[in-house]
């Protein structure tokens, strides 16, 4: 390994210990919790109750902070400089189902850890000097991808809105910061009296705003927690079989939800045992009729935030006339080509050919939707939305503490302190606000003039 | 000719930036030489007569941690104390003194000629000796070339500076000094890039003419506050009232009607102003909702009638300005002694500089204080010392000293001024500073004193000083961690009424400080022989700890990434991942850390990631 003058590689990260989910959600009977850093083994000997031996499979119950039973399991230690990141490393291997994975993590976030952010095992490893160059590449798209898919998944939990709604937050928070920050350093001027019955008032309808928001992103972590899939192309080229098929094979229906529009159906299954929601879209072409036009509409604005897009294409249909116009698929991250009515007509060039009618090619598309979907191997998909839910929860603890200062007539820097912290887990996701972008609002609201 | 004495540091400038530079560099033992144009304008308060403030006292309060001289000489000259913020924490009080103008001038002037080290010529500097891109000395007016390896440069407003009253305008530095043409032209031909800026002050007025009687009396505060961690209130001089009075509607009316007299809305006036000190036509039109202005009415010194009108700078018409001082309250009849003006100058970018305050261009060469396009004699100071301290560093062959921003606002001040420079007269705020809990000014000795000693900076009797008093609080935690009051004892009982919170078991001292609803002061009532100056110190200490601690965890993430230098060259436009507004701003800003990446506005830990790895990345490709 290089060594590299600009690097402390221990120094590098902050000492935090991060925390994740290291398989992907449902996949098999066996997940994985992985811990990186300074308290990694201390964490995993706390949740066992008992001293664990480097590099040794041990069974052990696992509890959370309060001693509750959450899971049984295998659970392995590395201590630093054996361990793929470089750092102590635990491992525990629960059942794989999502409520155990989330307990498990609770619990390690409970004791002192922190969410890893996606790709952030990988990024250790490679700061530490455990990869080359050639896996760096791989490290930065990871990193990438990763937040890209936070993005996308932030973006489907709500719609589109989410962004918004943070952002939305993040303005009322530093309206009152701008309070709060211009009563300290310009305590002279008179229009900045003391407010505090007004300050409580408006934190504690920030708060509810950030609980409605939390809750719908916690909804939506929970449904959306493994990927989504959209079927599309032009209509009656067999695209409701085929999630019939989806759904009826693998015979494991979690719900069955009516479109919010009564043109999508949305129906959540398992898919070998991943979490997955199937979206049906109405046949898109082009087309005058109003009401048909606006299922249209709906479902294009649904594609971007599908993390695969299978566009089936009529194997029977005259050649130029199968194949759904480009158009309608800009912006769609993943798109796999799907030809049915194989049972009718020979296969063509799509990327997989089906009969949703004898069921012929099935096995191949769910291995390539498997493949597609392409979960990362650290596990930072699951984990970005849910980083997403983690900073939004604490900016509120930050926002009920100032509250509780507020009442208390303690000293306003500690209120200020606190409102601080609270905008920068928003900043987590949004993008942070500066001291200069404070006071320039301090500047535009108040005559500030000695 | 050469002068036949040689010195190891040359300060140009005798305002607060030059005093604190050359003092700073002759405590460190470098034979210093201060230039000045005019032995008599040494520790000049060219705008209001006051100092300190929010944020500005709390440099003050480091700058006096290192033994510089503004507080000491602020003690000795100020005429009225008030502590601001007194009702809320520690972290953010801070105090302000009017000072008297000719006794603060007298205090820096005779500080400077005691210092060892230090000798003082009058002369204006027109060029600086270069060699090789370094600086080895300057010129004056008369020919006479001094030499030295470092130069600091405080030379304010000095640059191209355009005074304006009205339509009228002149060119020149503050009212009454001559702008030094020769020193600046040699200096633009240099590569440092140029700002504009603006600032203003209000008209002076004849306190025999105005009518207090009507006016809103503000005294100093008892018991008084001191500026310096040496003084006492008792070296303070004779203590003076201030007043505050408003503008009205018909101050408001006649103004709206001159605006387009107004050199700052003709167009007149390019240079930008600060946003925290508007001209009074600057906060008529922009707050068009108000009807009324603060005037702090500051007495300017003990033996002189003028005063100092706060809150009505302007460049109005001077017919306009006696029209809007006699519409206010008490000023009716009042005499103007001084035309309000505005004055616009240029400045060095301080992003040219680096973080010791040395100029990239040539080495040895220093800027400080409104040159790098602060505002404020605290600002100025702050940077003047900072600037000493380091060129004294530089000819001693040791390494630089620049404090971090969680360890002095003096960190923050010259952090924010080399990273992102400024578009208007930098002043300091306490919300500029991430750390404010832990930067009071309560602490600041216990912060930057030891440091001081080893760099040389801090005297023996100010470091026995400190020694001692941290003596006395050790001790005292110390004591307070061993006393306990059983639950049935008087002094819990005691306590329980003072305070209203109930102790159902044995408890430790130190801990019950811990409680919010237990402060210094109940402690004071129940325990005998306790030192109140350092029982604050261990309350504030202990109140403070939980977020000293939480945010303990956030300074090494940052320390660590300050470690991290990012290339000047990075093409952040093909970094893959980044948002393209966050694109443009890394290009623009280009941080050379990732800690300073880390602060621009937008920056989320995703991208920082990104900028680390790919950092790093480059680093292992060229075969680092």
């Amino acid at each position: 390994m290089s060594l590299d003058p600009f690097f402390e590689p221990r120094a590098t990260h902050g000492e935090e210990t991060i925390a994740a989910v290291a398989t992907p959600p449902g996949r098999g009977g066996i997940g994985v919790v992985r811990l990186s850093g300074p308290l990694a083994i201390e964490i995993a000997q706390t949740m066992c109750r008992r001293l664990l031996q480097p590099r040794h499979a041990t069974l052990a119950r696992i509890c959370n902070r309060a001693g509750d039973l959450v899971d049984q399991g295998i659970v392995l230690t590395f201590p630093a400089g054996a361990s793929f990141t470089g750092e102590p490393v635990a491992e525990i291997q629960g059942h794989g189902g999502p409520m155990v994975m989330r307990n498990i993590m609770q619990a390690a976030l409970e004791l002192g850890a922190r969410m890893a952010r996606p790709g952030e095992f990988s990024e250790r490893a490679f700061l530490n000097g455990r990869m080359d160059l050639a896996q760096a590449e791989a490290v930065a798209d990871l990193i990438a991808s990763g937040s890209q898919a936070a993005a996308r998944g932030a973006l489907r939990s709500l719609t589109g809105e989410f962004s918004t709604l943070v952002l939305s937050i993040g303005r009322s928070l530093l309206a009152i910061r701008v309070r709060v920050e211009a009563g300290i350093d310009f305590p002279e001027e008179p229009l900045l009296a003391e407010e505090t019955t007004a300050q409580v008032g408006e934190l504690v309808s920030l708060r509810s705003e950030l609980a409605e928001l939390l809750g719908k992103t916690r909804q939506g972590v929970r449904l959306g927690q493994g990927a989504t899939i959209a079927i599309v192309g032009p209509p009656n080229v067999g695209k409701s079989s085929l999630l019939n098929l989806l759904s009826g094979e693998d015979n494991a229906i979690v719900s069955a939800i009516p479109g919010t529009t009564r043109d999508l159906l949305k129906v959540d299954l398992e898919l070998r045992g991943l979490p997955i929601r199937v979206i049906d879209t109405a046949g898109l072409r082009d087309t005058s009729d109003v009401v048909e036009g606006e299922g249209i509409r709906r479902a294009l604005a649904m594609l971007p935030t599908a993390d695969l897009v299978l566009a089936i294409e009529d194997l029977v249909a005259a050649s130029g006339e199968d194949k759904l116009d480009p158009k309608w698929l800009e912006g769609c991250s993943s798109i796999l080509r799907v030809g049915n009515k194989l049972d009718l007509a020979p296969a063509r060039h799509a990327d997989i050919n089906i009969s949703v009618h004898t069921g012929e090619g099935m096995e191949r598309l769910r291995d390539s939707i498997l493949e597609r979907l392409d979960f990362e191997p650290d596990g930072s998909t699951f984990t970005a939305r849910a980083r997403h839910v983690e900073a939004l929860a604490r900016s509120d603890v930050h926002l009920k503490q100032a509250i509780e200062l507020l009442e208390t007539r303690f000293g306003a820097e500690f209120v200020a302190e606190e409102l601080r912290l609270a905008h920068e887990c928003l900043g987590e996701i949004v993008g942070r606000v500066s001291a200069d972008g404070l006071l320039g609002e301090i500047f535009s609201n108040f005559c500030i003039g000695k | 000719m050469q002068h036949p004495e040689r010195f190891d540091v040359i300060v140009v400038g005798g305002g607060h930036a030059g005093a604190e530079a050359a003092h700073a560099a002759a405590r460190m033992g470098a034979k210093t030489l201060l230039l000045t144009q005019s032995v008599e304008t040494i520790g000049q308060m060219s705008c209001n007569p006051a100092l300190g403030g929010i944020g500005k006292s709390h440099l003050i309060r480091e700058i006096d941690a290192l033994d510089g001289i503004m507080g000491r000489c602020g003690d000795l000259a100020g005429i009225h104390f008030r502590t601001l913020n007194g009702s809320k924490g520690p972290a953010v009080r801070a105090t302000r003194a009017q000072a008297d103008r000719s006794l603060y001038r007298q205090a820096v002037r005779r500080t400077l000629e005691a210092a060892p080290n230090l000798r003082i010529f009058q002369q204006s500097v027109v060029d600086l000796c270069v060699e090789h891109e370094r600086v080895i000395g300057v010129v004056t007016q008369m020919g006479l070339i001094f030499s030295a390896p470092a130069v600091v440069l405080t030379t304010g407003t000095f640059l191209g500076g355009k005074i304006h009253i009205g339509g009228a305008t002149h060119s020149g530095g503050r009212a009454g000094d001559p702008p030094s043409i020769a020193l600046a032209e040699r200096l633009r031909a240099l590569p440092f890039r140029v700002g504009r800026l603006k600032t203003g002050t209000p008209p002076r007025i004849d306190g025999r003419t105005v009518d207090y009687s009507v006016m809103e009396r503000q005294p100093g505060d008892s018991p008084r506050p001191v500026l310096s961690f040496m003084s006492t209130p008792a070296v303070h001089p004779k203590q003076r009232d201030c007043f505050i009075t408003h503008t009205n509607a018909s101050t408001h009316d006649l103004i709206r009607e001159a605006l387009p007299r107004s050199p700052l809305y003709s167009g007149q006036i390019e240079g930008r102003g600060p946003r925290y000190c508007p001209s009074i036509e600057d906060k008529i039109v922009r707050f068009a909702g108000k009807d009324s202005h603060q005037v702090f009415v500051e007495p300017e010194g003990l033996d002189t009638e003028e005063l100092y009108p706060n809150g009505i700078s302007t460049s109005l018409p001077f017919d306009v300005q006696l029209a809007l001082v006699h519409s206010i309250r008490g000023f009716e009849q009042a005499h103007i002694t001084r035309p309000g003006y505005a004055i616009e100058y240029d400045f060095f970018d301080p992003r040219d500089l680096q973080r010791t305050l040395e100029t990239n261009a040539l080495g040895g060469l220093y800027f400080a204080g409104q040159i790098n396009g602060t505002t404020g004699y605290e600002e100025a100071a702050a940077q003047g010392l900072l600037a000493g301290i380091n060129a004294a560093l530089k000819i001693q062959g040791k390494p630089e000293w620049v404090p971090r921003r969680d360890e002095a606002y003096l960190g923050v001040l010259v952090d924010d001024l080399v990273s992102n420079g400024t578009n208007e007269p930098y002043r300091m705020f306490t919300s500029r500073a991430e750390y404010r809990l832990r930067l009071r000014e309560d602490n600041a000795d216990l912060r930057l004193t030891p440091t001081g000693r080893e760099l040389g900076v801090v005297g023996g009797h100010r470091w026995d000083s400190y020694r001692a008093k941290r003596e006395r609080i050790d001790a005292l935690h110390h004591r307070l961690s061993n006393t306990s009051f059983a639950a049935s004892s008087t002094q819990a009982e005691q306590l329980a009424m003072l305070t209203g919170s109930t102790f159902s078991r044995d408890q430790q001292v130190i801990a019950l400080l811990r409680r919010p609803e237990v402060k210094a002061e109940h402690l004071l009532a129940v325990l005998d022989d306790i030192d109140a100056q350092s029982l604050e110190q261990v309350e504030i200490e202990i109140k403070y700890q939980g977020y000293i601690e939480r945010q303990d965890v956030e300074i090494d993430r940052i320390r660590a990434h300050e470690a991290i230098r990012l290339p000047g060259d990075l093409d952040y436009g093909s970094l893959h991942g980044l948002s393209n507004e966050l694109k443009e701003k890394l290009s623009q800003v280009r941080p050379s850390t990732l800690a300073y990446a880390a602060r621009i506005p937008g920056m989320t830990p995703a991208a920082l990631s990104l900028l680390l790895v790919h950092t790093r990345k480059r680093a292992m490709a060229s075969g680092a």
